[in-house]
């Protein structure tokens, strides 16, 4: 009961895209087809692998808006290095991951070390790697993904997508870093208060920088990948992703002030978004429409879990069982 | 013990000020280290091009500015209120998007479709107002998600850029009085405007919210009230800086807003608005604009690549933000 409590916004996540799904299935029979579910989780993957890091960040009261430019940087930097190539990746691969994760790095010293606003920092961050990447490749990379990047990202096991694979590893992981690590703790405990967390011996720097840090690593990761999936590296393929980053995270029930939320919340909130986006055109809207109904889904999940909805309806179910408390 | 440290450590930092002067310095950082940017940045520009200091230039700047400055006044109030209003740029399309698609070659039916434009964003601002206030929501996720909606719906009433405005409309944007343009006096105007407004009631209110939520409330500011005017301030002037933005452009943009979120902070942030509210004021914010237009022109003086610009203008955010961070924190150390 007080887990069901506790887990109210994720919960409620799920029970929306449960919801989604049956509407979907009513509005357009294909789309609870194998091949149909399957394009969706693919997509919500790269989605979730992003929003990983923003997940980490926002729980620890930051956000996270360089995440188009270190995914785009890492993108157009592997397939110009690798230039198609398989053998390559070996180092390009790794040297990109620890490249992303010093973005991040600076990020997190910058908002924990100088008391710069992390919508500022990371905003900072983000233009001025757009730029230099913009510069490097006077605006036109041309460049496709190698085989083994394209494997990873449409390639299936079985039947089963590679990515998808890949998500569920990411996705224990991260729960059990938030769940069980120190790291989890702390990171709840800078993102409630940090005077606090200061206070209470957590070492409040250190996670922060951790946070931003493995946030640079995702969206360095998902960058990679995504290149598997459109085939090539183009310029501004990051740029949706500050949007759905953000939105996964807060339709899966996380606290944009820090302190609460969980990945699994996120990971319903990377479904629901694919699964709208590929609802729409079922349904012969346009994109316009789409980014009206993203808007409204944000509204109505985030007011569903917002403080003065659950107190409204604690407070109906106290007066609905006060007279016994009374006695 | 650490007060001390931190006092001894101040006094190794900046010898021979006096305590008063010192005090003044930092209290003036925020606006002090814009105005000496800007200051660099045209003596920079002059030395490596004839002719800056006419009025021809100024004219010039001040057009290519006054989009950003008109979105970022109504930013700059958001932030004093301690809030952030990333909708701007749904407000922006959908005003540019209406103004193209609906203006006649008629004064009577323009007028009208302005009106409109400035209450439907006004109107957008007291939804935000209202959803943050008695949902008790993130400012910022609120704004994220009505300027999907409101981008959406630009999207939709006209999917890609074009439409066409009324040539006396344009003509607006480019004509001059006593040799300044109609910028120029816009601007003019909107400094009057924050100069009065700024010491009005709702203007003391806002920045009093936004220093202290608690005692403002508890001082008799009405919560719902203070939000409600603020944010659709915002949006008024983002329906501005469209109606504005459609006099240089001559057509409507359905995603041109987004181009306006981010820039619209970063001019305050560089103009010395704190983002935790109730610092700072409309004329940083000015200079904060005009830092980001003039880095335009270097760039496109030097004839290096014009994507230079977002590097040179990201570096400029992070000097003028650590430099703000650092002094408040004297401040603050000085305080104590």
């Amino acid at each position: 009961m007080i887990n069901l409590r506790r887990h109210r916004a994720i919960l409620l996540a799920y029970l929306g895209m449960l919801l989604l799904l049956l509407l979907t299935s009513v509005v357009a029979p294909g789309f609870l087809s194998a091949a149909h579910l399957r394009s969706t989780v693919v997509l919500a993957a790269f989605i979730g692998i992003v929003a990983l890091g923003q997940t980490f960040v926002i729980i620890g009261g930051g956000i996270d808006l360089s995440v188009p430019w270190v995914l785009n940087a890492a993108a157009v930097l592997m397939t110009l290095a690798a230039a198609g190539q398989n053998g390559p990746l070996l180092y390009i691969v790794p040297l990109l991951l620890v490249a992303g994760a010093l973005v991040g790095a600076i990020n997190g010293l910058g908002v924990a070390l100088f008391g710069v606003p992390p919508i500022i920092m990371t905003l900072a961050v983000n233009v001025i790697l757009q730029g230099g990447i913009l510069v490097f490749t006077g605006g036109a990379p041309t460049a496709t993904a190698p085989p083994a990047i394209q494997f990873l990202a449409v390639g299936r096991i079985a039947g089963f997508p590679v990515i998808l694979i890949l998500w569920i590893v990411i996705a224990v992981v991260a729960t059990l870093l938030l769940s069980r690590s120190a790291f989890g703790r702390y990171l709840y405990a800078v993102g409630s208060s940090a005077a606090v967390a200061t206070f209470s011996g957590v070492p409040t720097l250190a996670t922060t920088v951790a946070a931003y840090t493995l946030s640079g690593f995702a969206a360095a990761l998902a960058g990679m990948l995504l290149t598997g999936y459109t085939a090539q590296a183009y310029l501004g393929m990051g740029d949706p992703y500050l949007f759905t980053s953000i939105a996964a995270v807060a339709i899966g029930g996380a606290s944009i002030l820090g302190g609460s939320g969980n990945y699994i919340g996120t990971i319903a909130g990377a479904l629901v978004l694919t699964i709208l986006t590929g609802l729409l055109p079922a349904l012969n809207l346009s994109n316009g429409a789409l980014l009206v109904v993203y808007g409204v889904v944000i509204l109505v999940t985030v007011s569903l879990g917002s403080e003065s909805i659950a107190a409204f309806l604690g407070s109906f179910r106290r007066a609905r069982r006060g007279d016994g408390a009374a006695l | 013990m650490t007060m001390l440290a931190a006092d001894s450590r101040e006094r190794r930092a900046m010898p021979g000020l006096s305590p008063s002067l010192k005090a003044t310095l930092t209290d003036r950082a925020p606006i002090l280290i814009p105005v000496a940017m800007l200051i660099l940045l045209v003596a920079i520009y002059a030395s490596l091009r004839e002719g800056v200091f006419t009025l021809d230039e100024l004219n010039l700047d001040t057009a290519a500015a006054l989009t950003l400055v008109l979105a970022a006044t109504g930013q700059t109030i958001v932030l004093l209120r301690g809030g952030i209003d990333l909708s701007i740029g749904g407000t922006i399309s959908l005003g540019t998007v209406l103004a193209a698609t609906q203006f006649r070659d008629d004064p009577a039916h323009v007028a009208l479709w302005t009106v409109l434009i400035l209450v439907i964003g006004a109107l957008v601002g007291v939804v935000n107002g209202v959803l943050i206030t008695a949902l008790r929501l993130q400012p910022f996720l609120v704004t994220l998600a009505t300027w999907s909606i409101l981008s959406g719906t630009a999207l939709i009433i006209l999917p890609i850029d074009g439409g066409g405005l009324p040539s006396f409309w344009m003509a607006f944007g480019s004509r001059n009085w006593l040799g300044l343009s109609s910028a120029v006096w816009l601007l003019a105007v909107l400094v009057l405007f924050w100069l009065w407004f700024r010491r009005t009631r709702l203007g003391i209110a806002i920045r009093a919210t936004g220093s202290n939520e608690r005692s403002a409330f508890l001082s008799g500011v009405s919560p719902l009230g203070i939000n409600v005017a603020t944010y659709a301030l915002s949006s008024l002037f983002a329906a501005l800086a469209a109606l504005y933005l459609t006099t240089q452009t001559g057509a409507g943009s359905p995603t041109i807003g987004k181009d306006y979120i981010l820039p619209s902070v970063a001019a305050a942030v560089i103009g010395g608005i704190s983002l935790f509210g109730g610092r700072g004021g409309l004329i940083g914010t000015i200079i904060g604009a005009y830092i980001l237009t003039i880095i335009g022109n270097l760039v496109f003086v030097l004839s290096i690549s014009s994507y230079w610009q977002p590097i040179v203008s990201g570096v400029i955010l992070l000097i003028a933000v650590l430099a703000s961070s650092i002094a408040e924190r004297s401040a603050r150390r000085s305080l104590t």
